[in-house]
């Protein structure tokens, strides 16, 4: 970088004009000159820069926070969990499991507790004890259920070695007697519960516990949000258990130099067939890695995916910013090439700019990124999500990734508006104004054309023809790509429709608006595209979730014929079920004619993983429409099953034929099929009877009791009837038809809301994105809007002049974020039915849309609030002689 | 419409005035610079008058600030009757959107309106409906500019002169109490500033409206009934009935007394 660099380069004084130095021969030199010239281009514009650079730093930001968030939380499960099982060598477990589809952990057999004593004599081990696990759902001081909505409701027996107890006492005394538990910390805060208490606990029968004793796991107030109750063995066996004598693991404890491989080498002999050792330090993984494996790697690709829209909304808004102020500074670049700089150097000195505003901004980001984390860490226990207390892990991964990102994102958006600078004609220096090129020439209507039919066409071969996700995600992101290439040539149209009210509303100053949106269709397509973006992907997620609800709706006015539904609501892997003698109890009142309780059981069916419905086949046909049955029902016995038209043809299984059913307890046994229905919604696939089932159970619980009143029942005198059963079982919820199905669809409220929350960043990068074209196109028309507030245009038109401008620009992003959200949306609801055996509704939430439709109006005119304020602020006489 | 000032040598009415008009730019005392130094002028209603001097004599600044564009350090100024010192920027600009036309040099054009909207601007902006007078006087001038047949042009395709013609058209149309010009030829080759001064004269002449305009042109400056001449921020002389000639002679005589004198005021 020698000062003769820029000397060589830039040559004003050269007579030959801008041919003689155009051959610097040193690229040394003419980067300095280029660095030179961007810096300090940079320095008299910093104003134009700050959308670009708040578009990156939030971008980044978000990228980087969900990284080192991420990281941290991995570590401290890591740590937590090495803790709490610091003190166990060896588990011993069931070696098998049965995984039914879209279930990611699977059941495992109960093994013998007469095991413990062949383990105790093993040599190296000093100690042996079972681990009964099952779920058990708290009821809190108010009455409700504690937890249940997501994370596991565990209970068990309380391990009285306290090395092999993952959970430490913290508080009190551990359980002695029958109906004594000790609670984690964590479960009896939220539910309000204190030592001395007595409250229920479903398992699912109602068990009256009192409380003596608080636990900790790996020094946390719980397994992250997991709930766990201990009780002594006796009552764990009682209760949890089908049948004394049996455990879910057994923990063993090595005796002094004993390692943990050679423990397990030693007992592995004595164990009989299907039952496994693995090392205390291979289960402490598997336990965090079911977390952070696969709860926060779907948490953070959750938030990965949300902060790569809002990079995607970015590079549009950048793109437009640096277009713009290449346009702006058409005359300057002139003068430069005129007077001898290259194309290359022009290029190079705004492709320098960007990388300067992208690495300032990205740094910033990071910084930013570290708070969040920061910030998260504080305030997840506030929230009641006990956040792993360690340092931030901070790693070379989630800093560098986001700055390349950012700096890749920033610099690639700039690289065309770059390009188009190098492009200058020294002769634009002479002419009077840059003119803006048309967006809507012929050439990109039919490209842009070409491009949306071949995106219609693959998509809807994908969803109609042959249903293929992949060929309707192509067709999806080729849709997208037509938005973004025909936005130029539909804004002039969408903005003259759009506007036309605004003549007649708002006078000349709304037609000014109007006119000022139509002016350069490129730049007012580029920067709708960024909410455009924004919107879609939310009208995306508005869409498909209306349609699922709308199709769980279906699903329970389609096949649900009974009148009211009793369940416990949860989600994921939370609660504890129903008591399977809720149904009876049910079935007695005078006021019911059926009640059947669906249990749940799995099974490998000729080697593949199934969920099994656990029933009465008789009573489930009288509560739920199962379409046309061949066979009979009223067969199955102990030794038939009944299934689904779509899973006996994917079988090869008619009615009389026989299908082998491999249990967790590791029996197999032979059953015939004696029946075949048509709906499987809410019933299952399969059906088997509860006589058939409880030689092979675990835990013994109903999900879901189905209730039908005899004729002449009121519905709120049926519903009372249930619900005063209902509340000796543990008081689940009694809900008719209607409640159940929206009951049902509520998880899906709740992701929705995450979602949108997730997508605010998007759509606020769009706005920032709309508010500097705003502001830079302010400043392009200072003369204009001099003449205007000359000639008579008060301040207040003024504002309301930008700001309806702004508006009309949101408005077009608004509705082709609408249509191509909805197209989307159609498309991932039609893939979703194409790919799957159940049938999806498509549902158009209108008031929904009408909200997200409002609040991009609503955006638009916030976004114009500043650069109104700024344009109404210019001082006329000064406008009018700008340059 | 308003009553005569006796100080005035003009028997008509002012359109505009201003009265001891200071304007100091600048604040601290060093750098200070008086554009304007006590000036009192008056212009007449149903006259063409020429403001003119060398650059840095003030003859922008007293157009600006007697229109409203700009206020006053002391002094007054008036639109017939009403002192503009007093008025907020909101009842200025309706002042100017109701009683006063502009022609600037340049750029007086909204290049997204057509020709026909940008001539109704002023009236669109105040929201004003057309009643058939002020239809027949808009279609009037109309004819008298030559533009019917660009009506729905966009500024961008009409050559110079035509946009300054255009301009003048606006100025007019609302029929204000007083049309300030400034340097409206600046720009435009002889023959298009012949075309654009003839207007002006027009509408003064046939159509008994005022203006007043900032020229540095002796031959525009010819165009008008009266020149007052500004000098260092002075009001320095008055000519009626001016030719080319005689202007260019006294702007001789005042550069000749300048050069003793130093640059100073922005014009």
């Amino acid at each position: 970088m020698s000062a003769t660099g820029p000397r060589d380069a830039a040559g004003p004084g050269s007579p030959t004009g801008p041919r003689g130095p155009a051959r610097p021969g040193a690229p040394t030199g003419s980067l300095a000159a280029a660095l030179r010239i961007s810096l300090t281009s940079l320095r008299g514009h910093k104003r134009r820069f700050a959308g670009t650079f708040f578009a990156v730093l939030l971008g980044v930001a978000f990228l980087a926070g969900t990284l080192v968030m991420g990281d941290t939380l991995r570590a401290s499960f890591d740590t937590m969990f090495g803790n709490a099982t610091r003190g166990t060598d060896a588990v011993v477990r069931g070696a098998d499991t049965i995984t039914t589809p879209g279930e990611s952990q699977g059941v495992r057999r109960n093994i013998d507790t007469a095991l413990v004593d062949r383990i105790e004599k093993v040599p190296g081990v000093a100690a042996a004890v079972p681990a009964i696990q099952g779920a058990g759902q708290l009821i809190g001081k108010d009455g409700d259920p504690i937890g249940g909505q997501g994370p596991p409701t565990l209970a068990g027996n309380w391990i009285t070695d306290t090395e092999l107890n993952a959970y430490r006492l913290a508080e009190g005394r551990a359980p002695a007697r029958s109906g004594e538990v000790v609670v984690n910390r964590g479960a009896a805060e939220s539910g309000d519960l204190k030592i001395g208490d007595t409250t229920t606990l479903r398992t699912p029968d109602p068990v009256k516990v009192t409380i003596v004793g608080l636990a900790t796991f790996g020094g946390e107030d719980g397994m992250a949000q997991t709930t766990f109750t201990g009780m002594t063995r006796a009552d764990a066996e009682k209760y949890l258990m089908p049948k004394p004598g049996e455990a879910a693991t057994v923990q063993v404890r090595a005796g002094p130099g004993t390692s943990q491989q050679e423990l397990v080498d030693a007992l592995t002999p004595v164990l009989p067939k299907g039952v496994e050792a693995i090392t205390g330090q291979e289960a402490a993984e598997e336990n965090s890695d079911m977390i952070s494996g696969q709860f926060l790697t779907l948490f953070t690709t959750f938030l990965l995916v949300f902060s790569g829209i809002a990079l995607l909304v970015a590079t549009f808004s950048i793109h437009n910013t640096f277009a713009i102020v290449v346009a702006q500074r058409t005359r300057e670049n002139a003068l430069l090439r005129a007077l001898g700089a290259s194309r290359r150097q022009v290029t190079a000195a705004t492709l320098a700019e960007a990388s300067v505003v992208a690495v300032v901004a990205s740094v910033a980001g990071l910084a930013g990124g570290i708070g969040i984390a920061a910030g998260l860490q504080a305030l997840f226990p506030a929230i009641g999500f006990p956040f792993p207390e360690g340092d931030l892990v901070i790693s070379g991964t989630s800093m560098l990734l986001p700055l390349a990102v950012g700096v890749a994102v920033c610099v690639a958006s700039a690289l065309l508006p770059a390009v188009r600078a190098g492009r200058t004609a020294p002769l634009a220096a002479l002419r009077e104004t840059a003119v803006d090129h048309s967006g809507a020439s012929r050439a990109r209507a039919a490209v842009g054309t070409g491009i949306a039919v071949a995106a219609v066409a693959l998509t809807l071969v994908g969803v109609l023809a042959s249903p293929s996700i992949w060929l309707a995600g192509g067709g999806a992101v080729l849709a997208l790509a037509a938005f973004v290439v025909l936005g130029p040539v539909a804004s002039s149209r969408a903005v003259r429709i759009l506007g036309g009210p605004l003549d007649r509303l708002r006078g000349v100053t709304g037609s000014l608006a109007r006119r000022n949106a139509l002016r350069s269709p490129k730049r007012t397509a580029a920067t709708a595209s960024a909410l455009m973006i924004g919107v879609a992907v939310v009208c995306l997620f508005t869409v498909f979730g209306a349609s699922l609800k709308a199709t769980m709706d279906q699903t329970v006015s389609r096949s649900f014929a009974g009148d009211v539904a009793v369940s416990t609501p949860s989600f994921g892997a939370g609660g504890s079920g129903l008591s399977p003698r809720l149904a009876p109890a049910v079935g007695e009142r005078p006021e019911v004619a059926t009640a059947v309780g669906l249990g749940r059981g799995v099974a490998e069916v000729n080697g593949q993983g199934r969920a099994l419905t656990v029933t009465d086949p008789v009573a489930l046909a009288k509560s739920f429409d199962l379409g046309t049955v061949d066979g009979s029902l009223g067969d199955l016995g102990d030794d038939g099953i009944a299934l689904t038209r779509a899973e006996a043809d994917k079988q090869h299984l008619t009615v009389g034929d026989k299908a082998e059913l491999a249990f967790t307890d590791g029996k197999k046994d032979t059953f015939t099929v004696r029946a075949v229905y048509g709906q499987s919604e809410l019933a299952g696939d399969y059906v088997i009877t509860r006589d058939a089932w409880a030689p092979h159970r675990g835990q013994d619980s109903d999900t879901l009791v189905a209730v039908t009143f005899k004729d002449g029942v009121s519905a709120a005198d049926g519903k009372a009837a249930v619900s005063a059963v209902a509340k000796e079982y543990g008081n689940p919820e009694v809900q008719t038809r209607d409640e159940y199905a929206q009951s049902a669809a509520g998880g899906i409220d709740m992701m929705l809301t995450l979602v949108y929350a997730l997508l605010a960043l998007a759509v606020l990068i769009a706005l920032l994105g709309i508010a500097n074209t705003l502001t830079l196109a302010v400043h392009e028309r200072t003369r204009e809007l001099g003449l205007l507030r000359a000639v008579g245009q008060t301040r207040g038109q003024l504002r309301a002049m930008v700001r309806w401008e702004s508006v009309l620009v949101a408005a077009f992003g608004t509705a082709g974020g609408l249509a191509l959200g909805g197209f989307l949306g159609w498309v991932l609801v039609k893939a979703s039915d194409g790919a799957s055996d159940s049938v999806f509704a498509f549902a158009l939430p209108p008031t929904q849309l009408a909200v997200v439709a409002l609040v991009g109006l609503a955006a638009g005119a916030l976004a114009g609030l500043r650069p109104a304020r700024r344009a109404a602020r210019l001082d006329v006489l000064r406008a009018i002689a700008a340059e | 419409m308003s009553t005569a000032t006796p100080r005035q040598r003009s028997t008509a009415p002012d359109a505009a005035r201003v009265e001891s008009a200071v304007k100091v730019y600048g604040s601290s005392s060093d750098t200070a610079v008086r554009a304007l130094d006590g000036v009192s002028v008056g212009f007449p209603a149903g006259r063409f008058t020429a403001i003119m001097g060398p650059s840095g004599s003030g003859k922008s600044t007293l157009m600006h600030c007697a229109a409203g564009l700009d206020t006053l350090t002391s002094g007054s100024a008036y639109i017939g009757d009403t002192e503009l010192g007093p008025l907020d920027d909101r009842r200025l600009t309706l002042l100017r959107r109701d009683r006063v036309g502009f022609v600037f040099q340049a750029f007086n054009l909204v290049p997204t309106l057509t020709v026909a909207e940008n001539i109704r601007l002023p009236m669109d902006l105040a929201g004003r409906r057309f009643d058939r007078d002020t239809l027949e006087w808009t279609d009037a001038l109309i004819d008298v500019v030559g533009l019917r047949d660009r009506l729905c042009h966009r500024p961008a395709e009409l050559s110079g002169g035509q946009q300054q013609r255009v301009a003048v058209a606006r100025a007019f149309a609302g029929r204000p109490d007083v049309v300030f010009a400034d340097e409206p030829t600046g720009n435009l080759d002889s023959r298009s500033g012949e075309e654009v001064l003839g207007l002006l004269g027009r509408a003064v002449r046939e159509m008994g409206r005022t203006v007043v305009m900032v020229t540095h042109d002796p031959v525009a400056a010819a165009h008008a009934d009266e020149v007052v001449f500004l000098a260092d921020g002075r009001l320095v002389d008055r000519m009626a009935a001016p030719t080319a000639d005689k202007v260019l002679d006294r702007l001789k005589a005042f550069d000749a007394r300048s050069a003793t004198n130093s640059e100073g005021a922005p014009s």
